[in-house]
């Protein structure tokens, strides 16, 4: 429909085209617009610092994405927040993917806002188990906690934080579960012991009776993530098909 | 007191201009921050003039960001950062899906 | 994903890097990695009687210094300095949340696996346990 609804558009059937937006309410629209506008931005961004971005891209929500070298967080975080013309003066987010079958399996991902000129920006960065990566906390104190979240579910060690330590996870608590590799139900399980007066914690098992536990990865599993979908079943002209 | 304000942001933008000579000519940041700061960098005497003009906030929002952007230029001569790229992509880190 | 991915020229960023070169984590080589997990011992050492005392356990200094031993020897065949430096970050984190009490007594049992049978290992033990995971 909305192929058909562009076509409608260029021929001047105004009403027609509304009739048909509104039959397909949850497409987006394109905007062309701010589409241009951020991507004038990244161009100016890569423009400036070619040392450290190394891929610019406009998503077609209409975000735009700067994939830098991880040497380059603080300079470029820097030149985002304090450059006239960027001003992303708030870290609204920071967090990491797991992809684990890349060289680099982390991505870090940044989202900055800034209120100026009312506009996001996401900056990805990449890592693997043993590489650190700067912390961004001399840059935005708000990244301090998303950095202690970040290490402590995906093991990524960020160099130079003032206070790395676990967030989430209990003390004694091994493993980062937020790795792909990690098991979904865990390795330990606790339970309170009568004789000893305080909880222990023991290998998993999950013994108990008259109850099915899935425990198979509930990622999707890469490549071919998606089984093909069971084509129905040819019909000869003229038949038709059983009911039931 | 608005006389002060604007003594303040002449000085803050020659700082700039002066901190922008370390670099070479050609470097991008230089250009576009020296374009931005003659843009800004003008002799009206009203200070609502002024703001209207460089419509970006008030006189001391406008002083904010060139104190930023005198911090970073600072920091931009020790990056380089108009030097050519650290390290290559590694091959397929963004593809997605894979 | 509908993208369009600009880029700056590849033309302009050739002659990167030959030789991968690591970046280190603390240590620059094996020598400096090792002295990081003495430090780390020997303060681990010198907390056990705290330890002992602060949390009221029901075992003898020698005990928690054995086990610490135990913990360290664990991980003796590693080599690379990166994966010892993991380790020691780690080591450290544990033991300032042992030094400021942030644990709890049985936090710090659980090393002991007090409660764990050893799990059977022939057939008919595994036979008599039932279950058999």
């Amino acid at each position: 429909t909305c192929q058909l609804e562009v076509d409608l558009g260029r021929l001047g059937l105004r009403d027609a085209r509304r009739r048909q937006t509104a039959s397909c309410p949850t497409v987006r629209p394109k905007d062309a617009v701010t589409h241009n506008q951020l991507a004038a931005f990244g161009e100016y961004v890569s423009e400036i610092m070619p040392k450290y971005v190394q891929e610019v891209q406009v998503t077609c929500y209409n975000e735009l994405e700067v994939m830098i070298h991880p040497e380059g967080v603080i300079p470029v975080l820097t030149f985002l927040r304090d450059h006239t013309n960027a001003q992303f003066r708030n870290m609204i987010d920071l967090t990491a993917v797991d992809v684990p079958t890349r060289q680099n399996r982390f991505e870090i991902v940044y989202s900055l806002l800034s209120l100026r000129y009312n506009s996001r920006i996401r900056v990805k960065t990449y890592t693997d188990e043993l590489t650190p990566v700067d912390s961004a906390v001399s840059v935005h104190k708000a990244a301090n906690w998303y950095e202690r979240e970040v290490w402590d579910m995906f093991g990524v060690f960020f160099a130079n934080h003032p206070d790395l330590r676990r967030i989430l996870t209990d003390y004694g608590f091994e493993g980062h579960p937020f790795r792909k590799d990690f098991p979904l139900s865990g390795y330990v399980e606790v339970r309170y012991d009568d004789e000893l007066k305080r909880v222990v914690a023991e290998p998993v098992e999950l013994s108990q009776e008259f109850r099915k536990f899935d425990l198979n990865t509930p990622w999707e599993v890469f490549p071919a993530h998606r089984e093909p979908k069971e084509a129905a079943p040819k019909l000869e002209a003229g038949e038709v098909p059983e009911k039931k | 007191m608005a006389g002060l304000l604007k003594k303040r942001l002449r000085i803050l933008y020659s700082k700039i201009l002066a901190s922008l000579q370390t670099m070479p000519h050609d470097a991008p940041y230089r250009k576009h921050t020296e374009q931005l700061v003659n843009e800004r960098f003008n002799h009206e005497r009203d200070v609502e003039k002024l703001e209207k003009k460089i419509n970006c906030g008030q006189i001391e929002e406008v002083i904010f960001q060139a104190e930023c952007e005198l911090a970073l230029s600072r920091k931009m001569s020790e990056w380089k950062p108009w030097e050519s790229l650290v390290e290559e992509l590694p091959p397929n880190q963004w593809k997605w899906p894979i | 994903r509908i993208s369009s991915v600009m880029a700056s020229t590849a033309a302009s960023r050739a002659a990167v890097s030959a030789a991968k070169v690591v970046k280190p984590i603390l240590s620059r080589d094996l020598d400096e990695a090792k002295r990081r997990v003495r430090e780390l011992y020997r303060a681990w050492y010198r907390e056990i009687p705290n330890t002992v005392a602060m949390f009221q356990l029901d075992i003898t200094t020698r005990q928690g210094r054995d086990k610490v031993r135990e913990m360290f020897d664990k991980n003796k065949h590693v080599t690379d300095p990166r994966v010892i430096d993991m380790l020691v970050i780690k080591g450290k984190m544990e033991l300032q949340e042992t030094i400021h009490i942030w644990k709890q007594k049985t936090h710090i049992m659980r090393y002991f696996h007090e409660t764990q049978e050893p799990r059977p290992a022939d057939f008919l033990s595994k036979f008599y346990r039932g279950h058999d995971p």
